[in-house]
């Protein structure tokens, strides 16, 4: 596979197409039956080869011209190597013109590697032959073959593949230039404005100047290259794992399409074990029916089939202050999950308790949990009072195959939580789970109550990132 | 078809107009999947609304290659014994009844229990061996001495453990028979799963796919389609008749009309000797376009308008 399509391919994977391993050896093998000439043709085989939904194809369609725009055709057409490499011997024409013939020489045999370095891509072959001569010989004699093959070496030390933040770009290009010896280059510079030699410095700076612009150039190929599903990639790592409180405004959009993702992602897991076959009770009068053709022996079974049971959940939310943010998730996710937990009632309280699955049903959950927020949040939390309307509610629905999920930091400004409610909900549901926002050092400090209220509970964790929230909702499919 | 050793872009034209002359017309990203499965060896994953021309694309196929159809038609609660092979069961019953008084010449001369076993061990496992073992599609396909074309049709309405099934065949083109051993494919047959999108396919089996999406027709392409599929039907009515579709599409409606029930309306406006669309004769025949009264009552006060502007657009 050559350097170009291996770049492609990280860059579908950064952009949410996920190209496995198999499907790349396919790309390579189409890429080599149609070459790189007809775009066109490329693109939609290369997409049947890749592309395995509807989404990825979107996605597919778009990084192709992206990347492509910028690729120079690595198989053939050496005249738009020239063009790329155009722009950076121009400016060297200034100072060595007859330099730009051995420049071409450089690259038209070589093509397979131009399809790298357009795209900001290094070819490993220059790398290896690139810090032959020191930065300061090579800019003396401004050999720019060298120039670049040494700028690409050190590109690649430098890890330049791994670009992700726009205010990465100068550190990577001062780490690319010092990689090729920037140092010394200006010792020497400084040495001859010392020594007096006003013109010799003033021509090797003027040289460094241009390969300093020469390696920002490419640091930001790089970055356009990368950066787009990178950056994304990054900002999504971290949201997983920030607290939930924490969540800028602007990032509900991403977060919601992670809660989205992981959601579907348990869906997957959890709606493949739906059914079990071949197992469990053997249907005597099926099986005997069945194998009347041949001569009563039992040649085909029948088998009392079992179907999973959903899990019923109840969850019951603190819409107040810091917990609401949590809260939010929560019910976000809840939600997402409805194709393997169809039967989700919730709840919302500070001060009183009211049902709000109506309005996730008639909103969906993007408005129907700003409603909730604004309907029951903002008044003093008070855990029993809110526990009594909860038991007037729906304590009669509470069966064995019930989970209630509590999601509250447990601080009751002083009112009584009413334990005893919590327990005759412990003793009917199958599970209680408490999720509280705060850390666990800090349980039963002020008015929190969370001491006495864990012990009713089956699972009290504290859970603020998407990462806790995703483990403990695999855990309740999982366990149904 | 000789398109195999071609360079890829004639390959593809001709595989284009093999499909027309078949009477199937399609765009080059269909013949281009064509080409690659051929090329690539790999099952095509064709995905698309109903109605588009998913099923036909294979029975087209199978008409170009020259290649019988084995179809399977997938269904929730479709199994290994309905899909891959079954034992013989009635016939392995019968054959042990028949054989009974044979058994007793055969250890006639054997000593013991032993001597018997022995002797009975030599017959082998006969009544497990290819000549109980009953074919289904999948194994017809593999089993087959010329190249067929192995139609596995609307694949998602199957379940999740016939999907794992599945796999062994589309990547390496056998099967697994535990009492006989593994069946490879003799020639490998041009696969085609078609899916409605009812349920994503898992990673697994797209992973093993190409995967094609086919698009409801734009203008243009339907005109053709119409023209190959009803010639009789006139070109003005028919470019009317096409623009009217396309304008229900852009509509809000439970199921949009697709390329069947295009075709299906041309026949009708032709059995119905229309030369052009009249308001009357749209509204009696819309139930050929449209499959739900709720869409039919939304889309009546719609008709004068969208006829106007399709024979604006004949013009």
């Amino acid at each position: 596979m050559d350097r170009a399509l291996a770049d492609f391919v990280e860059m579908l994977r950064y952009s949410d197409v996920p190209v496995s391993i198999s499907e790349s050896v396919d790309a390579a093998e189409t890429v080599r039956l149609f070459g790189y000439q007809d775009r066109g043709l490329l693109k939609t085989a290369l997409a049947q080869v890749m592309a395995k939904t509807i989404e990825e194809q979107e996605t597919f369609e778009r990084c192709f011209d992206e990347f492509f725009s910028y690729q120079i055709n690595p198989d053939l057409a050496p005249e738009e190597t020239l063009d790329e490499e155009g722009e950076e011997t121009d400016e060297n024409t200034d100072t060595s013109p007859e330099m730009t013939p051995a420049n071409d020489d450089e690259n038209s045999p070589n093509p397979a590697s131009g399809g790298g370095e357009g795209g900001g891509g290094f070819s490993g072959e220059q790398s290896e032959s690139g810090s032959a001569a020191p930065l300061l010989d090579m800019l003396e004699r401004n050999d720019r073959t060298e120039l670049t093959m040494a700028m690409t070496a050190a590109a690649s030390a430098a890890n330049l593949r791994n670009i992700v933040l726009m205010t990465q770009r100068g550190l990577f290009t001062r780490r690319i230039m010092e990689g090729m010896g920037l140092d010394e280059v200006n010792r020497e510079i400084s040495k001859r404005n010392k020594d007096g030699d006003a013109e010799g410095a003033d021509r090797l700076s003027g040289r460094l100047e241009l390969l300093f612009d020469a390696v920002r150039d490419m640091v930001e190929r790089q970055l356009a290259l990368t950066s787009s599903g990178k950056a994304k990639q990054f900002r999504q790592d971290i949201l997983k794992n920030v607290r939930l409180s924490n969540v800028e405004h602007r990032d509900f959009k991403y977060m919601r399409q992670l809660v989205q993702r992981m959601a579907k992602r348990l869906t997957d897991m959890n709606s493949r074990v739906k059914k079990v076959k071949n197992r469990g009770h053997l249907d005597i009068r099926k099986t005997m029916r069945r194998n009347v053709a041949y001569d009563g022996i039992l040649f085909e079974t029948h088998w009392k089939q079992k179907h999973k049971d959903r899990p019923k959940v109840l969850a019951v939310c603190d819409v107040s202050g810091s917990v609401a943010s949590v809260a939010r998730f929560l019910l976000l996710f809840l939600y997402s999950l409805n194709e393997v937990l169809p039967k989700v009632r919730s709840f919302a309280f500070s001060g009183d308790l009211g049902e709000i699955t109506g309005e996730f049903d008639r909103l969906g959950p993007e408005e129907a949990i700003p409603f909730a927020i604004e309907k029951y949040g903002g008044r003093s939390t008070d855990y029993g009072r809110s526990l009594e309307d909860f038991k007037e509610l729906c304590l009669d629905e509470i069966d064995n195959r019930t989970t209630v999920i509590f999601l509250g930091d447990g601080r009751s400004n002083g009112a009584d939580p009413r334990i005893d409610i919590l327990k005759e909900i412990k003793l009917r549901a199958k599970r209680v789970i408490w999720l509280n926002p705060e850390r666990k050092s800090i349980w039963g400090s002020g008015d929190s109550e969370m001491l006495r209220i864990a012990p009713y509970c089956s699972t009290a964790e504290t859970c603020n990132s998407l990462n806790k929230l995703e483990l403990i909702l695999r855990d309740l499919l999982k366990s149904s | 078809m000789t398109f195999i050793d071609k360079d890829p872009a004639n390959a593809i034209d001709l595989i284009k107009d093999g499909f027309e002359k078949a009477g199937y017309i399609c765009d080059r990203h269909i013949a281009t999947s064509i080409y690659l499965s051929q090329k690539l060896d790999k099952p095509i994953l064709v995905e698309g609304p109903p109605g588009v021309g998913k099923t036909e694309l294979a029975k087209a196929a199978s008409e170009i290659l020259a290649a019988p159809l084995i179809r399977l038609q997938c269904y929730e609660g479709l199994d290994e014994s309905k899909a891959l092979y079954e034992w013989k069961y009635g016939k392995q019953l019968l054959y042990t009844q028949i054989l009974k008084e044979k058994l007793g010449d055969l250890l006639e001369d054997a000593v013991g229990i032993e001597q018997s076993m022995d002797k009975l061990h030599q017959f082998g496992d006969s009544f497990y061996s290819e000549r109980f073992l009953e074919p289904r599609p999948l194994l017809q396909a593999l089993k087959s001495e010329v190249k067929t074309v192995l139609l596995i049709d609307e694949i998602d309405k199957s379940d999740h453990e016939f999907e794992a099934y599945l796999l062994e065949i589309l990547s390496d083109y056998q099967i697994s028979v535990p009492e006989i051993g593994t069946i490879k494919a003799k020639t490998k047959p041009l696969v085609f799963l078609t899916s409605n999108n009812t349920r994503e396919m898992s990673d697994a089996l797209k992973r093993r796919c190409l995967h094609l999406y086919i698009p409801f027709p734009d203008a243009s392409l339907e005109r053709r389609i119409i023209q190959t599929r009803v010639p009789e039907l006139e070109e003005n009515l028919r470019n009317q008749l096409v623009s009217f579709v396309q304008q229900l599409r852009t509509q809000d409606l439970k199921k949009l009309p697709a390329v069947s029930e295009t075709i299906d309306w041309a026949r009708t406006l032709l059995l119905l000797h229309a030369d052009k669309l009249e308001v009357d004769l749209v509204r009696n025949t819309l139930n050929m376009l449209l499959k739900f009264e709720e869409d039919i009552d939304n889309m009546h006060s719609e008709v004068p308008k969208f006829i106007s502007v399709a024979q604006k657009e004949v013009r």
